[in-house]
């Protein structure tokens, strides 16, 4: 039972990163966004975590450095929504601005808010990955250490 | 845009000597400097272009905005925060390591007092330019908090963490204080861009009320009486801390708000006396204070207290002096706080009745300390005389008696700085090692600034004439020279050199007398009232909390029944009349009934769970049911994020479980199934307020609502995805808001994990 399951979780987690990505470039249109695909994204690696253990998972660079991740999903956040203030905008406010034409193609379309969601995602990724990884770390050493 | 470029370079200098420090330790302080000095030089280019004012829009609906300026006082006081502040990052480049290792904690931690100190430059720089009453006490709090952590620096003493907590209490409340005051001040006049605010003010003048908050917290930033003894116990911080605090940023902070705010306070006469009253007396009691301390840094403590009663007093003058003596002041301060340090250093000792004759050994220290006690007690050819000089001319103005006052509070000023310097520097030889040049050459650097102002005073009379005018709002007509004539302000002088020589002379003969009476008084003085009061307040919190967390349930119940009783006082006051309605269930809402009906059972089933995890499953059963319902009810997009939370959140929380002891789960399992009394009453004012709120609000559903509106901007919004438009843009500061707690939650987590692991 054991000897298949570790390469079957391996090989799901690119297809849900990949699933995840396309939640976030299509969240403006249709069903997605910036949070569902973080989760989604921190859930692929919980199964990693579950899996093949901590050591194994902690080969992705992602998963490494989850908490700096999140940090820079806050900078985007905060960036979208406060660097046109210095252009003379309000807070918040996306481009292109309601009434001007889109640029994109397909379901593809370029607006700032997909950098907004970016951020998002990042920050739900970091939470998940982190909380996972720290309860990995001290089970791990109550293991070790514990009667 | 180009007046944001010093205080922008101002707010790049922390986190860059950061990373300059994460690479090599000793560059933090180098890089932290350099930047302070293009600050400095990008201040001193624009401040040749003339005034100017930048407003950026934050919230136009409520007529909020962020508004910067670039005017006499702010150039004064953010060339002064950066200079001294470039000085005091380079001292402690030299000074922090020897700290660091008799307080035994690793070299690195340079880094993080280099990053807090150009944090507080920042902050201080800051605070200085913007014009908005809002931004004003943002900016104050910032410095607030970075002093905390700066006073707090050596966090393994407990002396140093109570005095961090003394100023945080004291100059936080005050603050608030001034909160209010800003508050009353913006809703008078329905804004709260200052030079609106002071436009406004010249037809109908600011209420008493308001005016007594503002000026409340700035006497509790600058440290006066009544709300001085954070000051000197401030001292349990590193030097560096204490000269950059007390001469050129905190402290002065206070007196800032008040030169800032003057046009508001030049017609209230009465809030001005009692500004000079307590100038005054802050005047009186440093003095007196620095005339009998010991520990030296004690001694310039009190003297700042003293210094800022003086600034206090020319403020409540109206006199356009007051930033002019700022201004003098802070090279003086910070040059003998600096060098306070550098002789603990080579010393080890913290006395003044443990060190002396160190002239011999340290002759540069000595000389250019002397040029800087000479430029606090305002003798000649130095840049204090100056200062002096306007303080007496704004006295004669008011006659004899605070002549008097002035004279004498002149004079008290000689004797201690006489008695610092000599009881450091004079007396028997005393052999000990060179100092470290990095140590002296700030020193040597402020004390060539105090001669040159001394010298060449007419370098100082455009800044401090465009600050003054800025203050008053009129063209100053300040002049600084020497005269050598029988004018009062030099009489004035002359009598105080004469009394502080004097006091100085006898100092045996009353030093004994004085220290005694001021023990007394101190025992009765309102630091004892702090003690007071906190020490009830500690134990009211620790009362309240053993309420609270004895039980979790109890703790459980503090929450909810209060919001149960909210609910169903909000039922109780709203309409009944047709506010619940029992709607009917036709064929084609099965599907929402089955999921509904799924929900309730998982929810009744946690009622008889035996086992922790049975329970965190039928919970996430009841989350699943929810999902279910949104996917029927035609909301893919809330269905996809709440299975998706819903299964990170089981998961966590089995995790979470198996982290906690097992012994304690049992017994809280066994506790929940016996329920008390007062469970079940909580339990059902609880339940019965959610189900009645919860009807009331489903029996009032309407196509036309702002749903329809929404989906039509979204649309607009170039967002077909509604929950998407609404999280990124239509709502999209909340998010921001949102996204920033989750952040700090991740920290929380971090840290209180990590704690965990490394016990």
């Amino acid at each position: 039972m054991r000897s298949f399951v570790p390469p079957l979780s391996r090989l799901l987690l690119w297809p849900s990163l990949m699933i995840a990505l396309a939640f976030w470039l299509k969240g403006g249109a249709s069903v997605g966004g910036g949070f569902p695909a973080g989760a989604l994204a921190g859930l692929a690696v919980l199964l990693q975590y579950v899996v093949t253990g901590r050591e194994q998972a902690r080969r992705y660079a992602a998963v490494r450095y989850a908490a700096p991740l999140a940090g820079v999903g806050l900078l985007l956040v905060v960036g979208t929504a406060f660097l046109p203030v210095l252009a003379g905008y309000t807070p918040m406010t996306l481009f292109p601005r309601p009434g001007e034409p889109e640029v994109g193609m397909g379901g593809l379309h370029l607006h700032t808010a997909l950098v907004f969601e970016g951020g998002l995602m990042l920050i739900v990724f970091g939470l998940v990955v982190t909380v996972i990884d720290r309860f990995a770390l001290s089970t791990g050493r109550g293991e070790e250490t514990g009667p | 845009m180009p007046l944001l470029l010093p205080i922008l370079l101002a707010l790049a200098c922390a986190p860059l000597a950061y990373a300059a420090g994460r690479w090599r330790t000793a560059a933090a302080a180098w890089v932290g400097a350099a930047g302070a000095l293009v600050a400095l030089g990008a201040l001193v280019w624009e401040g040749r272009q003339g005034p100017a004012r930048l407003v950026l829009p934050w919230a136009p609906t409520w007529g909020l905005s962020l508004e910067f300026t670039r005017d006499g006082l702010s150039n004064l006081y953010a060339a002064m925060a950066l200079g001294v502040g470039a000085l005091v990052v380079l001292y402690s480049r030299a000074y922090m390591p020897h700290h660091l290792e008799e307080e035994g904690r690793p070299a690195r931690d340079e880094v993080r007092f280099q990053f807090l100190l150009l944090a507080f430059m920042a902050a201080m720089v800051l605070l200085v330019t913007v014009d908005d009453l809002l931004l004003l006490f943002v900016a104050l709090d910032l410095t607030t908090i970075v002093s905390y952590l700066l006073i707090g620096f050596d966090r393994d003493d407990p002396e140093s963490r109570a005095a961090a907590l003394l100023s945080l209490v004291l100059t936080g409340a005050t603050s608030v204080v001034f909160f209010a005051g800003a508050m009353a001040l913006g809703l008078q006049y329905g804004t709260f861009s200052l030079p609106l605010v002071i436009e406004r003010a010249a037809s109908s003048p600011a209420s008493t009320g308001a005016l007594v908050c503002l000026a409340v917290g700035a006497l509790g930033k600058s440290a006066q009486v009544p709300f001085h003894f954070w000051l000197p116990r401030a001292m349990a911080a590193p030097t560096p801390v204490s000269s950059y605090l007390h001469s050129a940023a905190m402290v002065a902070a206070g007196v800032f708000l008040l030169q800032r705010l003057f046009p508001l306070f030049a017609p209230a006469t009465a809030v001005r006396d009692g500004l000079l009253a307590v100038g005054f007396l802050s005047l009186g009691m440093g003095s007196l204070m620095a005339l009998v301390a010991d520990p030296f840094k004690r001694v310039l403590a009190y003297s700042t207290i003293a210094q800022y009663g003086y600034a206090l007093v020319l403020v409540a003058l109206g006199s356009e002096g007051a930033p002019l003596y700022v201004a003098a002041h802070a090279p003086c301060k910070a040059a003998l706080f600096l060098t306070a340090g550098a002789v603990t250093q080579v010393t080890g000792r913290k006395k003044l009745s443990e060190v002396g004759g160190l002239r011999h050994s340290l002759p540069v220290l000595a000389g250019a300390s002397a040029v800087a006690a000479a430029g606090l007690a305002a003798l000649p050819l130095t840049v204090g005389f100056f200062k002096d000089e306007v303080f007496f001319h704004a006295l004669v103005a008011r006659g004899p008696a605070f002549m008097a006052a002035g004279l004498v509070g002149a004079g008290l000023t000689l004797a201690y700085t006489l008695r610092l310097w000599w009881g450091l520097f004079g007396g028997p030889r005393q052999g000990v090692p060179a100092a470290p040049r990095l140590l002296v050459a700030p020193v040597v650097v402020l004390a060539a600034l105090i001669l040159a102002g001394g010298v060449l005073p007419g370098l100082l009379v455009a800044p401090a004439r465009a600050a003054a005018a800025t203050m008053r709002g009129t063209p100053s007509t300040l002049a600084l020279a020497y005269h050598l004539d029988a004018r009062a302000e030099n009489l004035l002088a002359v009598g105080a050199w004469a009394l502080g020589a004097t006091l100085f002379a006898t100092r045996r003969a009353w030093t004994p007398a004085l220290s005694r009476v001021l023990e007394g008084t101190s025992r009765v003085g309102p630091a004892r009232g702090y003690r007071v009061l906190l020490h009830q307040l500690d134990t009211l919190s620790t009362w309240l909390h053993e309420k609270e967390v004895r039980d979790l349930r109890d703790r459980v119940a503090s929450v909810l029944v209060p919001t149960g009783l909210l609910g169903i006082a909000v039922l109780a006051v709203t309409p009944l009349r047709g506010r619940f309605i029992v709607g009917s269930v036709g064929w084609a809402d099965l599907t929402l009934v089955m999921a509904l009906a799924f929900a309730s059972a998982a929810a009744l089933a946690t009622l008889r769970a035996k086992d922790h995890l049975v329970l965190v499953l039928l919970l996430s059963c009841v989350g699943f049911s929810l999902a279910m319902v949104f996917a029927f009810a035609a909301a893919p997009d809330v269905a996809l994020t709440s299975v998706l939370v819903e299964t990170t959140f089981t998961l966590l929380f089995a995790g979470l479980l198996a982290l906690l002891p097992v012994g304690r789960l049992k017994r809280a399992q066994q506790e929940s199934q016996n329920p008390r009394g007062r469970d079940r009453i909580a339990s059902g004012v609880a339940g019965a307020s959610a189900f009645l709120l919860c009807w009331s609000a489903l029996s009032h559903l309407q196509a036309e609502r702002v749903g329809a509106r929404t989906v039509q901007l979204a649309e607009a919004a170039h967002s077909p995805n509604v929950v998407a438009a609404v999280l990124t843009d239509f709502r999209g500061l909340d998010t921001v808001g949102e996204m920033s707690v989750v952040l700090a939650a991740l920290l929380g987590v971090t840290s209180l994990l990590s704690l965990k692991g490394r016990r």
